[in-house]
């Protein structure tokens, strides 16, 4: 049951932080080789935990666990909670150190462990001054990350959502470009007010569960048991709903929200700017994805056209303004909030198809944004410029650059054959479909008519990104005076590490758009299990009108939960044990106005 | 149970007392002699009295005499005061010139002495008299610390606004006096609740008009809006080490003796005082903040930023000991542990003010301080480390802190009257922490983004100064991994505070009170013994 395999990955780059000073002062070149040593080593973690993953695991009573790899200890109490009783519980604030991963925050932690050594590795030429604060600071924020997708703790999940603020501020404030003050000042101010608004949401949380459950839990796992119960009521879903949100659309970021985006990405190294496309936004819709939709599935049904309506506003708004740039990176920025867009869209369809696809979205989005940073990043280190006029032509000097960058691209806007065209699909395929009533299962939120304008998103992508192309690969050569500038031993095309670094994630990108079904089968296990599992009450207490309750009261229990479930084929109420509930909750069908009381 | 009250109960006052005179006759010594022994000897004497305060441990079923009474509450605030008292004395350990160390050395002594009164006073006078002892060493300790006129020119004014807060103070303790008939203050609530309450007003005139003047000088110290006006310009014009203690000491002892005060009338408190704190809360959290927003001093941003952490404080004050059920309700234990987290992460952010020089000068303003990062390391990782907790930023202390505070206000039950203003209060509170993440990030901007090397900057204080910051910093990470011990004590302490409040989810009525409490004879001598009644 417990397992130390998580823990380790996730402060093994802490350690290495620490370690990182050892070597002696003014050995770059030491610092430089065991920051990547060290994030290799979390990488081969995380791979032997994947192994383990597989393994079939079971708990102490012999069921199939829902979360693998779990650990969990006290943390504010001096026991850890789940081994007490719920008298002693009552007593005790239920916070407490939980790890664990399931099918879907297992990819994502492996994608964070196999994007930071790329990017400490990108950072080898590029960095020249403060050289061992900035290894320090790329390993400390890999800890927040990891952390956020292994936390099953709702306060844990929140200490290390904030924490990644703290790295990227100063990896963007101390080694960013000219406004690189106003971009961290902004970027950490911004997403710290948003989340605090999180944070009092929390807290809300906590004290509601005293109120139905008779202790606090912050537990993930009881949380969305509470959910999927309907021992949430529709107002309190509503106001958590929107205190989550407000947390975590700024980091996706969602449409009137995105404003801090461009100018953090334009002014970040280019490290930097690879873990903030690759993973950091993912935290935003991961969020969605484990806390507000599972958790709070009225208010998700509830407000999921207005989600949706910004997500879409926010794709084809990003994709105009990506248009009109002449910088190149801030050109992939606004990409980006379009791209994430997609999967907010994917997400809040509720549907099996489209939240798959939202979240191999963000594998895709994470792969391949933070490849076209890379690339960008390449040309910028050698012209200095990233200015759309002021460079052009260079497939000629630059073949591998070039080819890199249109196989990017084309990942980028959904090629088939490649990976972002699987996710794309997919998330189109879950929204389009969202509205059926196909096996008497329930109508989602979304349908054709938010597909139409989203498709219109694809298109203008690739007028975009092949605009982008064009410009800087074809065309007569064109070059600021005195470069490409090769002091920092880079050769004219792309070095060998270059393309070491560059080859990876390209074959992740042929890979997955090839063959995703390990990957696809692995999210829908845990989005059944986990996301979109909900039962007849919850669904009762999001109506909460007679007529439904009439209705639900008159039919057989078997069809009754046949006909409200939205995922689960059989229409079993897979609740795999249940919460001691303090409050009274008779049977499923009075469930929401136990609550309402 | 009913044991009787004795006099090495004491002992840690005791020794502080005969430590501070002692520091102070070493002043008349010679200077080479005071150079060498005058911060050992308060080093000394502070662990000394922390090493018997824990042997001791935590008091249980003692009486109550001479005015004191020793709590599970005194404790808490005496491991508290004589630990931060402990990184104060590190952090001055080289403050004023060689010849008038022994004295300064002593009045930190005695302020804290003040601290620890404060905290066993069972009668209004000696409240009082234990607030002034805080509060008077640290007008000398202001004109000691350095030799600018502005060091005197902050002194006079702290000692003016200090005597008139000191004023109001005490007016307003003999309007509690006329009200209850005594002194004592575990038996003020009697005299002064209304018999008719709950139905009727809970408290008479005289007693509210006291009430309020009490709540108005104690805000003097706490330095709360509208009461903060000397601390900006007192707290710039003093020396950055001694600055430290003074955002600490009377902030400590003011909230303890408003813990004693809302104890004395039994938490019950009618709307409008209830609408008033309210109103002080919300003021001191977001004016503090705005205001620190438009300072280019770092002093007088922490000036700022200390007045707004004393409106969080104030926030679980208002919540107070029992108003919710559930694990997370408790107000006081939430403030104490606030207050303690506070006083180590505000003396950290001044002790790295005062461990360097910029030429000849003190690092003041947000310009002096660019380049240190290069300068010195690991000195302003410490810095960085109580910015970050002084935000309220994991994974430090002071998210847990402010987590605690507004837990305890989201946590107020349904059917209390003051749960909509309070969670609302909660939730200004932490959009505050947003605001105020804008200035604090301004000072690590400072320290970190320049491109200067800091070649201006000098080391001065030596090694202790260090060593007080490391001290400040390192707690931050240790209480954040394992806060389960200071909040347990915190908790211990606050269930004395509660003690009369049998009936959780709502406040006591008078006759309850009555019952719980069988006063003795108000005689306000030793034959006054009373026994701690085991709520707990």
């Amino acid at each position: 049951m417990n397992s130390w395999i998580l823990t380790a990955v996730v402060f093994s780059p802490l350690v290495g932080a620490l370690l990182l000073w050892l070597p002696p002062r003014g050995d770059d070149v030491g610092v430089r080789r065991s920051a990547l040593f060290y994030s290799l080593i979390t990488l081969a973690l995380t791979i032997v935990a994947i192994v383990r993953f597989y393994a079939p695991e079971t708990s102490a009573t012999g069921e199939p666990v829902s979360y693998r790899l779990a650990y969990s200890t006290g943390w504010i109490v001096g026991a850890d909670p789940g081994s007490l009783d719920p008298q002693d519980r009552a007593r005790e604030i239920g916070i407490a150190y939980r790890v664990g991963v399931d099918g879907i925050s297992i990819w994502l932690l492996a994608l964070t462990s196999f994007l930071t050594p790329l990017a400490i590795w990108s950072s080898f030429s590029g960095i020249r001054r403060r050289v061992r604060e900035y290894y320090t600071l790329l390993l400390l924020l890999q800890v927040g990350m990891s952390g956020v997708f292994c936390s099953l703790d709702l306060l844990l999940f929140y200490v290390f959502f904030e924490f990644t603020l703290v790295p990227l501020y100063f990896l963007i404030g101390i080694w960013g470009g000219p406004q690189r003050r106003q971009a961290a000042n902004k970027f950490f101010v911004y997403t710290l007010a948003g989340s605090v608004l999180t944070f009092a949401g929390v807290i809300y949380l906590a004290f509601y569960t005293y109120e139905v459950l008779g202790f606090v839990t912050l537990s993930l796992e009881e949380l969305s048991q509470m959910g999927q119960q309907g021992l949430l009521a529709p107002p309190v879903q509503w106001w958590l709903f929107l205190a989550f949100a407000a947390g975590f659309a700024i980091k996706v970021p969602l449409f009137p929200v995105h404003t801090w985006l461009p100018l953090a990405h334009t002014e970040a190294p280019t490290a930097g700017s690879v873990i903030l496309a690759g993973v950091l936004l993912k935290l935003g819709t991961y969020g969605f994805c484990r806390l507000s939709i599972p958790i709070l599935p009225a208010a998700s049904f509830e407000l999921a056209p207005v989600v949706a309506v910004l997500a879409i506003i926010g794709i084809i708004y990003a994709a105009l303004a990506a248009w009109v740039q002449t910088d190149v990176k801030k050109l992939v920025a606004y990409s980006s909030v379009s791209h994430l867009g997609f999967c907010m869209l994917g997400l809040f369809s509720l549907k099996v198809a489209g939240v798959s696809g939202a979240v191999l979205y963000m594998v895709n989005h994470g792969l391949s944004t933070g490849a076209l940073f890379l690339v960008v990043g390449c040309v910028y280190e050698r012209y200095h410029t990233r200015d759309i006029h002021k460079i052009g032509g260079l497939a000629r000097p630059m073949p591998w650059m070039a080819f890199f960058l249109v196989f990017f691209t084309l990942s980028s806007i959904g090629l088939p054959g490649l990976n972002g065209f699987v996710g794309e699909f997919l998330v189109l395929l879950g929204t389009a479909t969202s509205g059926s009533v196909a096996d008497l299962r329930p109508a989602g939120p979304l349908g054709y008519g938010y597909v139409i304008p989203a498709a219109l998103g694809i298109i203008l992508g690739a007028v975009y990104m092949l605009w982008m192309c064009r410009c800087v690969l074809f065309g007569p050569l064109k070059e600021p005076p005195n470069t490409p500038d090769t002091s920092a031993g880079l050769a004219k095309d792309l070095t060998r590490r270059e393309i070491t670094l560059l080859a990876p994630i390209a074959l992740c990108c042929v890979f997955l758009g090839v063959y995703p079904k390990p990957m696809l089968d692995s999210f829908e296990t845990s989005i059944r299990e986990h996301v979109l599992r909900t039962s007849v009450s919850s669904f009762h207490a999001t109506a909460g009108d007679d007529s439904l309750a009439a209705d639900v009261e008159g039919r057989e229990p078997e069809a009754v939960a046949g006909a409200f479930d939205w995922v689960v084929p059989g229409g079993g109420l897979p609740v795999s044990r249940d919460l001691p509930v303090a409050v009274a909750v008779g049977s499923e069908t009075d469930g929401g106005s136990a609550v309402e009381r | 149970m009913n044991a009787e009250f004795q006099l090495r109960q004491l002992s840690p006052e005791f020794i502080l007392l005969i430590g501070a005179c002692a520091t102070l006759g070493l002043g008349a010594a010679k200077a080479s002699l005071i150079r060498c022994w005058a911060s050992g000897l308060a080093c000394g004497v502070l662990l000394l009295a922390l090493v018997v305060t824990v042997w001791q441990g935590e008091p249980a079923g003692t009486g109550a005499a001479l005015g004191l009474w020793v709590t599970p509450l005194t404790f808490y605030t005496r491991c508290i005061a004589l630990s931060v008292g402990l990184l104060i004395v590190l952090v001055n350990w080289r403050q004023p010139a060689a010849q008038e160390r022994g004295e300064y050395m002593s009045m930190i002594l005695f302020s804290l002495l003040g601290v620890l009164l404060t905290a066993s006073a069972n009668d209004l006078l000696v409240l009082f008299f234990a607030i002034e002892l805080v509060s008077i060493p640290t007008y000398v300790l202001i004109a000691l610390s350095r030799d600018d006129r502005r060091a005197s020119e902050s002194a006079v004014k702290y000692f003016f606004l200090g005597a008139m807060a000191a004023a109001i103070l005490a007016y307003g303790l003999s309007f509690l006096y006329g009200a209850a008939g005594t002194t004592v203050i575990h038996q003020v609530a009697n005299g002064v609740v209304s018999s008719t309450f709950p139905a009727g007003p809970a408290l008479g005139s005289s007693a509210l008009i006291g009430l309020l003047l009490v709540i108005f000088g104690l805000g003097f110290k706490v330095a709360a809006i509208p009461f903060h006006v000397y601390a900006p310009d007192v707290y710039e014009g003093a020396a950055s080490p001694v600055t430290g203690a003074l955002a600490f000491l009377p902030k400590l002892a003011g909230f303890v003796a408003l813990l004693k005060i809302f104890t004395a009338f039994n938490w019950v408190m009618p709307a409008e005082i209830n609408w008033l704190i309210w109103a002080i809360a919300a003021l001191t959290m977001t004016g503090g903040n705005v205001l620190a927003l438009l300072q280019t001093n770092v002093k007088r941003m922490l000036a700022y930023s200390s007045i707004a952490h004393s409106g969080y404080m104030m926030v679980a004050l208002l919540v107070g000991p029992v108003a919710g059920k559930g694990p997370m309700h408790d107000g006081v234990a939430a403030l104490l542990f606030y207050v303690a987290v506070y006083g180590a992460m505000n003396l950290g952010a001044f002790a790295l003010l005062a461990s360097f020089r910029k030429g000849d000068k003190d690092l003041e303003t947000l310009d002096d301080l660019t380049g240190i990062a290069r300068r010195a390391p690991l000195a302003t990782l410490g810095l960085a480390v109580c910015v970050f907790s002084l935000m309220g930023f994991p994974p430090t202390a002071g998210f847990l802190g402010k987590l605690y505070i507004f837990a305890s206000a989201f946590c107020v039950s349904e059917g209390h009257a003051f749960r909509g203003p309070l969670i609302a209060l909660a939730i200004i509170g932490v959009v505050n922490s947003a605001i105020a993440a804008a200035y604090y990030l301004r000072i690590l901007a400072s320290a970190y983004m320049g491109e200067a090397v800091g070649e201006d900057l000098a080391p001065v204080g030596g090694a202790p100064v260090r060593w007080g910051l490391a001290l400040c910093s390192i707690p931050m990470f240790v209480l954040f991994a394992w806060p389960a011990g200071l909040i347990e004590q915190a908790r211990d302490a606050s269930a004395v505070v509660n003690h009369a409040i049998t009936v959780p989810t709502s406040r006591v009525t008078y006759a309850e009170s009555a019952e719980a409490f069988d006063p003795g004879p108000a005689t306000g001598d030793s034959t006054l013994f009373k026994a701690y009644p085991e709520s707990r």
